[in-house]
């Protein structure tokens, strides 16, 4: 920083909270202003989203391609370490901070027609302001910590959005679910902090980055650190409560699970990066091929309209972790930005095709599921501006060539392509599974668009449906330009534009035949999709995500409420009846006592004093002051005194 | 100021209710006022006493009077002292039994049965409380101690639900059991040690300040270091530790010495519980800071995984408990246990980073379980009933009160921007080091200790589920009960408690500033006097 001469380090420290800090002021702000007042949150925070992102514009200007800008605060002191607060823009982050800013906005302006009416508009724009925020923070911070403090910060507001329709039991169990499933991965995350911390005592990402040498300690840790990214990132096996999650509305899943949250994890790979051992990256890569392979062959037999999406972007998450596994965290950074875009984009798309059917719905007073696909078809013809959006998008996802996904993916595939090596060995097989999933992404993206935009209209055929309204049908057209291929790089078959780029310092390999190879094998993936359209795949296992709810209610849930039973048992019986039972025999010991005092000490003394009372009342019957008596008994001693000295 | 404000503090209480007992009991408001104004009073020295507190310094506001000296002729001199004094440790804990206990007298409020024994008890405890935390002469520190007992006693057995008198006389008896456990290492150590001070003659002295230095056991009485002989498998020195540890430990409550916090809580009115929550707990803890590790270090050191044990142990299964409770106050009763656990876990670590997050756990959980307490009331006020099964959807109808119970229970689950949050961050930092700096506690303890976090959120976020969520509807007998939204008073007890809870979530500063030289103290002279005892008593 000393070389910023101070204006600028002003300015820029300016923006920096301004961005950060907006969203949070949109946070505050929602829940200030009166019930009665309402529509003014639907002005005030997408504007304040709108001043977030310009600030950001402003930093991304000031750090892309600069040196790093370390700025620390303390925080408080502890053990003889401050903590501090501080926050590391380099370009990763600035990409990210600017990335997240955007959608957030241009989710904030969506929602504001989407959202329309909603009882809970207020809580519903503040918790989105709170997430925004909070997604930030992981992103602009300088030390895992407080990393891990935004992260579950982060986890929370997605509960919160997840269970935002209170009154519908789903969404509360989907929403716990979520948040439990993170919480699980976070104590991976956490142990990982506690591991660090005995080795290094520090936190900061800086320290991390000066690490060398590889030691046990190192792998443990990032792996640690890696059951974070698994719970976050919806990875292989934790990944059962993305599509879960999608009861939330699909703004929500729009800007949380697809283009920012569930991508944090991928960006915290790529920023400690330099922590993970080689072991340790051969456990991620195996995870994420897992995670592409699980979550593309899912979404390929989903008939939920959310559902195809939600595993879609699981199994592209699994293809960025494939790519930081395979060393190149610049290639999955790539992949998460275009990513960001086109999957935001295709989800805002999709809830425009629900929000439209809702409408249509409520005039005719019709009930039908309106996210089974099974129950759409042909809705081109009253949807065209929805059917260009999803077209577009889903080129982009499928990887079709001219489009952004077509050059992140090819970076993927390049950056495998070197890692492999030219040995065969266990990593072929890796290479091979990512042109599998870039297959099935296409089979699985054209379904999508082919059954809910072509063939015929089933129920939907007698209602009148309308585009939404403008304010939802701008932030799609804007998310749906940048699909195309000049946002990433200049040359549709390179990937190595201003991103790419920006992201590595190492000069970029690049082979040429896999991007035709790829072209190509899209093209082919393309034909078969078109000639297999009208079958469906069934298969019950896939459609439940591998049943890994149940494996958890198995072998986690039952056993641990099985176990909170026993305890509970444990408690009333065993305490409190070893309690009780002692409580009881010192009654009974009291009662022996009292016995003994009853019966053998006042027994005695009874008896002494009954004693003494007897003889005393014998003595005394000998004066009863007869004279007969006296006589006789003077008599009779004088008989027995005549006996006794005869005797 | 400075000599008698610890005095004022704990003599206010007693002397208004001595004062109240005079009063008529018709002047039920009297007695209302009185005790706030009490509480306002205490609020007023504590802002002077945190003026002139310098956290470098180790012990401040020291007041030491003679209290009984009695001369014993062969047998030396006994000499226990009214000695008061506020260092790293007290002074959170002073800090939160004034604020607790203005809050308790707000919630006190609506009490209509025989106000004036309840808010004479009241003061009482208040007093003891202040004491307790404030003694630095053993026996002072035991009085204060069982004085406790007493009104707490009468205040769950008078004023408490159905089950009162089963639950109170559990407490009592409980609480009771260790106190002799304590009484008998206090009169172990009363033969033992000496005051320094005094040369020329043998003066028997209860200082805990003397006690804690080791050069001041007389040699080869019965709790002297240098004393090898054992009764059983251990020496007296480690019996006299393991007595004070569980009598502190039903205190705390460790499981599993811990069934007598659900009964008594479940039957304690609301305010009661708030403060056996909020401070007697906290006693237990105070406790082992205070008197059993620094008196017994070799002890403390040799059982130190024993003790992390059993704080692992009361995470995990007070959490699993919880889970299993029916009974929202059962609930946050076990919710209770497994927080207190992190305190053991804390101080067994024996590093700085360790016991400063027990003291600041026992600082958060006293915030936090006090809130959590009032919320249970609030809806307890409203239907008598606190089963979590008969509710459902209560967010639609009491908006306000979601909004706090959802900081409460966040807050509980230690989600970061709370103090739980660094209370455990740092008690886990601390536990997971403590190998590394040859404390007793191994890795696999805190690596365990974890899961008790994530036990802790299911149990908080299923009951957000069954209660607040999905639509609204009462069971039982309930189903006509008026449900109206959080009143005036209960958000002046539920605001600054859940505004607390934030600031020290996000700016642990000034508090660690406090508890820092203590902790930091603490765990070195513990740790070092410990292993040298051990090594060459």
């Amino acid at each position: 920083m000393e070389d910023i001469q101070s204006y600028e380090a002003t300015y820029f420290t300016t923006c920096l909270v301004a961005a950060v800090a907006l969203p949070l002021i949109s946070f505050f702000l929602s829940f200030a202003i009166s019930e009665k007042y309402s529509w003014i949150v639907s002005f005030s925070a997408p504007f304040l989203l709108l001043l977030s992102t310009v600030a950001a514009g402003f930093v991304f200007y000031a750090v892309w391609n600069h040196e790093p800008v370390n700025i620390q605060w303390h925080w408080f002191t502890c053990a003889g370490y401050t903590f501090t607060a501080g926050v590391l823009l380099n370009n990763i982050a600035a990409l990210m901070l600017l990335l997240v800013t955007f959608i957030s906005f241009i989710v904030h302006s969506y929602s504001t027609a989407y959202m329309a009416g909603d009882p809970d508009f207020r809580q519903y724009f503040a918790m989105l302001g709170f997430f925004t925020f909070s997604m930030l923070g992981i992103v602009v911070v300088d030390n895992l910590l407080l990393i891990f403090i935004f992260w579950e910060l982060v986890g929370f507001s997605s509960y919160m959005l997840i269970g935002h329709w209170r009154e519908k039991p789903e969404a509360a169990e989907a929403a716990k679910r979520a948040f439990l499933i993170n919480r699980a991965g976070d104590i991976g995350f956490l142990i990982g902090l506690m591991i660090l911390w005995a080795n290094t005592g520090s936190f900061n990402l800086t320290d991390i980055d000066s690490l060398s040498g590889y030691s046990s300690w190192m792998t443990a840790a990032s792996l640690c650190v890696f059951c974070g990214v698994m719970g976050k990132s919806a990875q292989f096996p934790l990944f059962s409560w993305l599509p879960d999650a999608m009861e939330g509305p699909t703004p929500v899943s729009a800007l949380i699970h697809a283009a920012t949250m569930v991508a944090a994890g991928i960006f915290l790979l790529a920023r400690v990066y330099s922590l993970f051992t080689p072991p340790a990256l051969d456990v991620v890569i195996i995870i994420g091929t897992l995670t592409a392979l699980a979550g593309a062959l899912s979404a390929l037999v989903q008939f939920d309209l959310k559902k195809i999406l939600a595993y879609s972007t699981i199994s592209q998450l699994g293809l960025m972790v494939v790519a930081i596994g395979a060393g190149a965290p610049q290639a999955a950074m790539l992949h998460l930005f275009t990513h960001a875009f086109f999957k935001a984009c295709l989800f805002l798309g999709a809830g425009s095709v629900i929000h439209s059917l809702h409408q249509a719905q409520h005039q005719s007073n019709t009930a039908l599921d309106v996210q089974d696909i099974r129950n759409l078809g042909g809705l081109q013809k009253k949807l065209p501006f929805t059917f260009i959006i999803f077209l577009l998008s889903g080129a982009a996802l499928a990887g079709v060539p001219l489009f952004t996904g077509f050059l992140s993916k090819d970076a993927i595939l390049n950056s495998l392509m070197a890692w492999k090596g030219s040995d065969l060995s266990w990593r072929w097989l890796i290479f091979a599974s990512a042109f599998l999933v870039s297959f099935i992404t296409v089979l699985y993206t054209f379904r999508l668009i082919w059954s809910v935009f072509k063939g015929e209209e089933k129920v939907t055929a007698s209602l009148s449906i309308e585009e939404p309204p403008v304010a939802m049908r701008v932030p799609m057209a804007i998310l749906a330009a940048t699909s195309c291929w000049l946002f990433v790089s200049w040359n549709p078959f390179d990937f190595s534009g201003w991103i790419y780029n920006g992201l590595t310092s190492v000069k970029h390999f690049h082979f040429t035949f896999i991007a035709l190879v790829s072209a190509a094998w899209i093209v082919v993936a393309l034909i078969v999709a078109y000639r297999i359209r009208e079958r469906s795949f069934k298969s019950a296992v896939l459609l439940n995500g591998f049943y890994l709810d149940r494996v958890y209610r198995w072998l986690i849930e039952s056993p641990a409420f099985q176990l909170a039973l026993f305890t509970n048992k444990v408690d009333k019986k065993w305490i409190d009846g070893v309690l009780h039972t002692s409580a009881y025999l010192q009654l009974i010991a009291a009662h022996v006592t009292g016995w003994f005092d009853r019966v053998l000490v006042d027994g005695a003394v009874d008896g002494a004093a009954g004693l003494t009372k007897g003889i005393g009342s014998f003595a005394r019957s000998f004066q009863s002051g007869k004279i007969q008596l006296y006589i006789f008994w003077a008599v009779f001693t004088i008989i027995i005194f005549i006996i006794w000295t005869l005797l | 100021m400075q000599d008698i404000a610890l005095s004022l503090l704990l003599f206010t209480p007693l002397l208004v209710a001595f004062v109240v007992l005079f009063l008529p009991s018709t002047a039920a408001t009297a007695f209302r006022y009185l005790t706030l104004a009490v509480n306002f009073l205490q609020v007023i020295i504590l802002l002077i006493i945190l003026r002139a507190y310098d956290p470098a310094l180790a012990l401040q506001f020291v007041e030491q009077q003679p209290w009984i000296t009695l001369d014993l002729g062969s047998w030396g001199v006994l000499k226990a002292e009214y000695f008061l004094g506020l260092d790293g440790l007290s002074l959170p804990l002073v800090i939160l039994s004034v604020f607790v206990m203005l809050i308790a007298t707000i919630s006190s409020w609506k009490i209509a049965k025989n106000v004036k024994g309840y808010f004479a008890l009241l003061l009482i405890l208040n007093a003891a409380i202040i004491g307790s935390f404030t003694a630095l002469d053993f026996l002072l520190f035991y009085l204060f101690f069982e004085f406790m007992l007493l009104p707490m006693f009468f205040l769950i057995a008078l004023w408490g639900g159905p089950k009162r008198e089963y639950a109170s006389i559990k407490f009592f008896l409980y609480t009771l059991l260790g106190s002799i456990f304590i009484l008998i290492v206090m009169i172990g150590l009363y033969t033992s040690v000496h005051d320094p001070s005094v040369t020329g003659k043998l003066v028997h002295s209860f200082n805990v300040l003397h006690m804690s230095n080791a050069t001041n056991f007389i040699s080869n009485s019965i709790l002297d270091p240098n004393n090898v002989w054992q009764i059983g498998w251990y020496t007296a020195r480690q019996w006299g530790f393991l007595l004070l540890f569980v009598g502190f430990a039903i205190k705390l409550p460790m499981v599993p010495f811990h069934t007598w916090l659900p009964d008594a809580h479940v039957e304690a009115p609301t305010p009661i519980s708030v403060i056996l929550a909020a401070l007697l707990l906290k006693i237990g803890g105070y406790g082992l800071l205070r008197i059993a590790f620094p008196i017994f270090p070799d002890s403390a050191v040799y059982f130190g995984w024993f003790v992390g044990l059993m704080g692992v142990i009361s995470i995990l299964y007070g959490g699993l408990n919880a889970m299993a409770s029916k009974d929202l106050k059962r609930l946050i009763a076990y919710s209770s246990v497994s927080h207190m656990g992190f305190v053991l876990l804390g101080v067994a670590s024996l590093t700085s980073e360790g016991v400063a997050g027990s003291v600041y756990q026992m600082f958060s959980h006293g915030i936090i379980s006090a809130m959590l307490f009032l919320l249970a009331g609030v809806i307890y006020d409203r239907t008598g009933n606190r089963m979590i099964g008969n509710y459902s959807g209560l967010s639609t109808k009491m908006p306000g009160f979601t909004v706090f119970v959802l900081v409460a229970f966040f807050a509980s689950m230690g989600l970061p921007g709370f103090s739980g949050f660094i209370a455990e961050i740092m008690v886990f930092l601390g536990a997971f080091k403590s190998n590394s700096i040859n404390g007793p506690l191994h890795e696999s303890l805190a690596i365990v200790a974890t899961l008790g976090l994530l036990i802790g959120a299911t149990y908080y976020l299923w009951t957000l589920q069954r209660m607040f969520f999905g639509p609204y509807n009462l069971k039982g007998n309930l189903s006509g009960a008026h449900m109206p939204d959080v009143n005036q008073r209960e958000y002046s007890m539920l605001l600054p408690l859940a505004f607390v809870a934030l600031f020290f979530g996000i700016y642990p500063q000034p508090m660690i500033t406090i508890i820092d030289p203590f902790a930091k103290h603490f765990a070195e002279f513990v740790l070092s006097a410990g292993k040298s005892l051990m090594l060459n008593p």
